[in-house]
């Protein structure tokens, strides 16, 4: 990036919010997957006028521009692979209304997915869609990359809450789709297809979102099973059982056994652990669907089964096992991949069962968790980035996952997107003719090809 | 590996097991009021990656970034990784100043401890009219900001203590030094010996200390271990004060703010809500409390250093204040009191004290 080119960026953003120091590039080198590049330079701007005037700059001069929020991607997409300029969108942090009569919270891209949550517990509101890293992610990478998180099954993910977006196009072009309204089929979905494109088609500057009353009460169960089958039937098994869970979790052998090994919670060791959620407006309503499921646990030979007693720590003490596993799984080696995918729900056994005989075929640790009640499963590769014969060995095993991921009619990733991580993958989910179609759709908005370059596997 | 640095020695299987996650953008407090990622944990274990890579030296360029940590701790109570910047980077801090790089305000701080008794280069030491260096039960040891420049909260303490009747003695005391081990140098030993002879010559069982970095320090540091060894209990004033009743109650909206020192680096965080809970039943807890508290900002020698952005963090912690609505915020560390005392906006009506200077108000109103 030459010096006239910065110079306009700091005449665009001021001296103050823009940087091509070395820490800055370096910090933003990264996501919280295992892609790297340093980008040339960074801004953060404050206003949409500052992102049109940014991106004009970039069509004409053609470089890079990677949007970017908390940067907590598992997939490298907030990662510059071709350099160029990162458009830090955290000081556009205004939530800017909350309009509880038409159920909506209009906000800026920057803010927290943790601080729109305190905002609207006052008036009995929550927004559903919660990922893992929710205290520091921005919603402008939650609709970029359709974050999902535990309350999926029931709640559906970032897209079920989007009504409206303005964003800006690469050409500077404001574009605003969608509407206020609950419902609305006034032309082509432009705000469905901007959620979930990881940055490739336009920069977000603002969104509306549909929030929802927050369901006071709630029950907690805990269930193990000795066999990856059982806990798969159950898992089916409740979820055509007409009661839709707020949260179902499950735990494998592989991340019980390592659970156990760095913590004094003592788990059984069995081939899985199901943790389920129900929510209600009373005590009576959860209960009544948490018995239904306890029914069904039972049903499926569940060994132990546990459920929540407020008096002993309750709904906590069972849930330790699901939320500690990433931290536990963060320390076994200097390297995980926490890798995303999904399946029809009848096939999680199926998968479960593969993702242990892949991981014993490569001698790789490849522990288990994940959002039982969606088909949504997170293999943890946890490896030595340092040692090359493993680092082939986790790259083989991938690739074995991935086939076997298509072969059940599953997806390549359920909510953490394609990104870099996925997109030499992408042909073996999506054929030539939609291969096409999206490759088209990139075109179209972005003929130069100068947001997000590389991710998707769109240029093949 | 064999590295070029002590850090990397130290420190290298920590600074690889970073994940990159960006958890700790949530409790960083320098990257809170900047939103720059490189002034985060993660971004700081990043760029020593590189340094480990050979990609880059300790230089000049790092200083922004290597020397603005409060050592508050806060991201290592949420790294799920396990990883602990501050040890990392206080090691890192060394490293830089042994191959000649450092912030200008740090080399002074050490200047200055070599010159003189304490960090503000006072001559004429407080006197708090209190006998000095007589045989005790109790020695209290004031630290440096509470001798120089919060001298009110430690009266307020010595009457506390006087009403209680405690036998105790103040000494000659210099500073504990332990903050340069913070800052890239080593313990003042010439410092750290004075007071050990000044402590161990008055006969006491135990010592109390107004600051919980003394009392870190006494209780950590090597050149210390000869009160320990003689059998000297090194406690801090809000343990000591939790055993007593003093029999007089407020109305007002009490909040507390855990110093980083006191909670996350030694875990005393019970210990002052229970004298609190006995004087202030309308007590409220900041949104932000006990391991999960922000920094105040003078940490580390980042208020030395970066006075800008320590007020700035000052600032964020007292909007905590405001959203609980508390007419009181009491904190166990005067550096605490010191610096969200200076970021105080003068619409902000509420008080900022100590526990003991609060509680000396109530006993005088009550007399």
């Amino acid at each position: 990036m030459d010096t006239a080119i910065k110079q306009s960026l700091k005449e665009i953003v001021g001296e103050e919010n823009f940087t091509d120091s070395l820490i800055d590039l370096i910090a933003y080198s990264k996501d919280a997957s295992e892609h790297q590049h340093r980008p040339d330079a960074a801004v953060w701007p404050v206003t949409t006028e500052q992102v049109v005037a940014i991106m004009k700059l970039a069509n004409r001069e053609k470089f890079p521009v990677v949007a970017r929020g908390a940067g907590t991607s598992l997939a490298g997409l907030a990662v510059a692979e071709r350099g160029g300029l990162i458009l830090d969108l955290g000081r556009m942090d205004k939530i800017i209304d909350i309009n509880i009569q038409d159920r909506l919270a209009i906000v800026q891209p920057g803010v927290i997915y943790a601080d729109l949550d305190r905002a609207l517990s006052p008036y009995g509101f929550f927004f559903p869609p919660d990922p893992a890293s929710g205290s520091v992610s921005t919603l402008g990478g939650n609709v970029a990359t359709n974050a999902g998180g535990i309350k999926g099954a029931k709640y559906g993910t970032t897209k079920d809450y989007v009504l409206a977006l303005e964003a800006v196009l690469p050409d500077g072009r404001v574009l605003h789709t969608g509407s206020k309204c609950m419902k609305s089929v006034s032309g082509y979905d432009l705000t469905k297809l901007l959620v979930g494109s990881e940055g490739t088609l336009g920069v977000i500057t603002e969104i509306t979102f549909k929030v929802n009353p927050k369901l006071p009460m709630s029950s907690t169960a805990m269930a193990t099973f000795d066999t990856l089958e059982d806990a798969g039937h159950a898992i089916s098994e409740i979820m055509y059982s007409g009661i839709i869970p707020s949260a179902l979790e499950v735990v494998d052998e592989q991340s019980l056994v390592a659970i156990n090994e760095n913590t004094d919670l003592g788990l059984p060791v069995v081939e899985a652990m199901l943790v389920a959620e129900t929510d209600g407006h009373t005590k009576e309503e959860t209960e009544f669907q948490m018995n239904k499921i306890i029914e069904i646990f039972k049903k499926n030979h569940a060994g132990m089964v546990k459920h929540a007693d407020e008096s002993v720590g309750g709904a906590a003490a069972l849930w330790a096992a699901r939320k500690s596993a990433y931290g536990v799984l963060a320390r076994i080696n200097n390297n995980l991949i926490v890798e995303d995918l999904a399946v029809p729900m009848s096939k999680v056994p199926e998968m479960l069962r593969s993702i242990s005989d892949i991981a014993k075929k490569h001698d790789l640790k490849i522990p288990t968790v994940g959002h039982a009640g969606d088909g949504n499963l997170h293999p943890v590769v946890c490896f030595d980035g340092t040692n090359a014969d493993e680092v082939k060995r986790v790259e083989e095993a991938s690739i074995e996952l991935f086939e076997k991921v298509i072969e059940l009619e599953g997806t390549l990733t359920g909510e953490h997107g394609i990104g870099l991580a996925k997109a030499p993958y992408m042909v073996l989910e999506h054929d030539e003719i939609s291969m096409d179609m999206m490759r088209s759709i990139k075109k179209l908005f972005d003929p130069n090809n100068i947001l997000n370059p590389g991710k998707m596997g769109l240029e093949g | 590996m064999e590295g070029k640095y002590e850090f990397e020695k130290k420190f290298r299987d920590q600074v690889l097991r970073c994940s990159s996650c960006g958890f700790c953008r949530a409790v960083c407090p320098v990257f809170g009021i900047t939103k720059r990622p490189a002034f985060n944990a993660r971004g700081k274990m990043l760029i020593l990656k590189e340094v480990m890579d050979g990609n880059l030296d300790l230089n000049d360029e790092l200083v922004e970034t290597l020397f603005q940590c409060t050592t508050c701790a806060a991201c290592s109570e949420q790294c799920p990784s396990g990883v602990q910047p501050p040890e990392i980077i206080k090691q890192v801090r060394k490293d830089m100043v042994h191959g000649g790089t450092c912030h200008p305000a740090f080399e002074g701080m050490n200047q200055v401890l070599q010159e003189h008794t304490n960090i503000y280069a006072e001559d004429e030491p407080e006197d708090f009219e209190r006998e000095r260096n007589k045989k005790a039960e109790y020695v209290f040891f004031i630290g440096c900001v509470g001798s120089y420049r919060e001298d009110e909260a430690t009266l307020a303490t010595l009457d506390i203590l006087d009403r209680l009747e405690v036998d105790y003695t103040l000494i000659d005391e210099v500073c504990c030094s332990g903050a340069l081990e913070d800052v890239g140098f080593e313990i003042n030993e010439r410092l750290a010996k004075k007071n050990v002879e000044l402590i161990l010559g008055t006969g006491a069982k135990a010592v109390i200390t107004g600051c919980p970095y003394c009392s870190r320090t006494f209780n950590g540091k090597p050149q210390y271990q000869a009160l320990k060894d003689a059998g000297l209990k090194i406690i801090h004033i809000s343990e000591f004060l939790k055993d007593f009743d003093f029999g007089v109650k407020t109305d007002k909206v009490v909040t507390y703010h855990d110093p980083c020192d006191l909670g996350r680096h030694c875990g005393i965080y019970n210990e002052p809500r229970e004298t609190i809970g006995k004087i202030a039943p309308n007590f409220v807890e900041l949104r932000h409390n006990r391991s999960n508290a922000l920094c105040c900002g003078a940490g580390g020698g980042v208020r030395g250093a970066f006075a800008k952005n320590s007020i700035a963090m000052a600032r964020r912690r007292l909007e905590e204040v405001e959203e609980v609505g508390a007419e009181i915020v009491l904190t166990e560390c005067n550096s605490c009191v010191h610096n969200l005392s200076n970021a105080k906006l003068r619409a902000q009506k509420f008080k900022i004290l100590t526990t003991t200077q609060f509680l000396q108000e109530l006993l005088e109103e009550a007399e």
